[in-house]
């Protein structure tokens, strides 16, 4: 098999994971039952579409070299490294570095610019909240003098946890707890981390749709996610019922209409339902997963 | 006590003296069981942080609060229930508001889920 048959082969499986097996997971409702798993599932195939990416890149660029994809890219690395690399470099060869060169520069430049906002951002938030909480409630959670009924966590080593005063006055002790123990699911569990490489890539990558819909896919997946560690210590009806009265309270901006695209609904309908035991889904997931990152690596060194 | 503490006092005593601006000597003194010196580093330390601003009357450096808590305290709010792009990693919220159709549904489910099983 040609070097470049294999590159075309990365690029349809590229193509194929960031668009239509994409599409059909971000429609898919067997998530709700393990959402834990179609994160990671999500995670493998933006992955293994990078790998795939470079990969392909790498195939054009060391044919040239005819000893297969792993002896090529050791000749490869040997050009570089004797300090003539440009040397005989054809067109579909400086392609393919370019390809993959780009790749990497683009995906590491943009987590770090990304990764630098979104990190100073949270940390003036985290020393805003420290110098204005009124007072910290027994939960632990910071409480902030304003009448709007929210609860929410910010990210960081030392995570804050943030009710509103509006948040107090509406919800009872019980469901307080629920909510907090819903945001402590968040803290601890690093949901923020998880949201950075999907926020990046959806600045740049708009026109792709794993770019477009893996950022809210998971972020909704997450607030089940949360719910699901809540309900180790919690009443699920409880915080079913703080749900909607935190979702209920204020007026909708204008704004965000059809953006909740009924999570809110799928939430409650899954903590009010009978628990369902995911043992098939995560199974199968935790197959896809080990296919998708085996895939690219397999095809590369199968020449 | 640690540093972070001594800044929630000192744009305590601030907030809580919007009229005018007060000198380092008078915030000191607000904060009896504190050093000057220290007082003033704080001060330093808020005014890089752009929350506190300093001006000059006469040969005394007075302070005052770059905004009042009550702005603060909304910035932080529209941050979190702003429509940012990037939102969702800057802060995970709780719940979103539902539409009035969406928030009868889900009220329906709730009192469903209450009522005894016959």
């Amino acid at each position: 098999m040609s070097l470049y048959a294999v590159a075309a082969g990365l690029v349809l499986l590229a193509a194929a994971l960031l668009g239509p097996a994409s599409s059909a997971l971000a429609r898919a409702r067997w998530v709700d039952d393990a959402p834990r798993a179609a994160v990671a599932l999500w995670q493998a195939l933006g992955t293994s579409a990078v790998l795939s990416g470079i990969g392909a890149g790498l195939c054009l660029a060391v044919e040239r070299y005819h000893a297969g994809f792993a002896g090529g890219v050791s000749d490869l690395v040997g050009s570089l490294a004797s300090g003539h690399p440009l040397t005989g470099l054809g067109l579909p060869d400086a392609l393919g570095l370019t390809l993959a060169a780009d790749l990497v520069v683009v995906l590491v430049f943009l987590l770090g610019s990304v990764i630098l906002r979104i990190s100073t951002t949270r940390a003036r938030h985290r020393h805003l909240v420290d110098l204005l909480s009124l007072h910290t409630h027994d939960t632990g959670a910071a409480v902030l003098d304003h009448s709007t009924a929210v609860a929410y966590c910010v990210p960081g080593i030392r995570p804050r946890i943030v009710i509103s005063a509006g948040a107090l006055e509406l919800l009872d002790d019980t469901q307080l707890e629920a909510v907090v123990a819903h945001e402590r699911g968040h803290a601890h569990e690093r949901h923020g981390l998880v949201m950075l490489p999907l926020v990046c890539i959806s600045k740049v990558f708009a026109l792709i749709p794993y770019a477009r819909l893996a950022p809210s896919s998971v972020a909704g997946l997450l607030e089940m996610a949360a719910d699901d560690y809540a309900a180790r210590s919690q009443d699920r009806g409880t915080l079913a019922s703080a749900l909607v009265s935190m979702a209920t309270a204020g007026t909708l901006p204008s704004c965000t209409l059809g953006l909740t695209g009924g999570l809110v609904t799928r939430r409650v309908e899954r903590l009010l339902a009978q628990r369902r035991r995911p043992g098939g889904i995560l199974v199968g997931v935790t197959g896809a997963v080990l296919v998708l990152l085996s895939a690219p690596v397999a095809l590369l060194l199968a020449v | 006590m640690g540093l972070g503490q001594l800044e929630r006092r000192v744009m305590g005593v601030l907030w809580d003296c919007p009229e005018r601006s007060l000198s380092g000597r008078e915030i000191a003194d607000r904060l009896p069981d504190r050093a000057y010196t220290t007082v003033l580093t704080i001060l330093e330390r808020l005014r890089r942080k752009k929350l506190v601003e300093r001006s000059n009357e006469g040969k005394v450096h007075t302070f005052r609060a770059a905004a009042s808590r009550e702005s603060y305290t909304a910035s932080l709010m529209l941050e979190e229930l702003g429509s940012a792009e990037d939102r969702n990693a800057v802060l995970v919220r709780f719940a979103q508001t539902v539409s009035p159709d969406e928030a009868q549904i889900l009220r329906q489910a709730l009192d469903a889920s209450r009522a005894p099983v016959p």
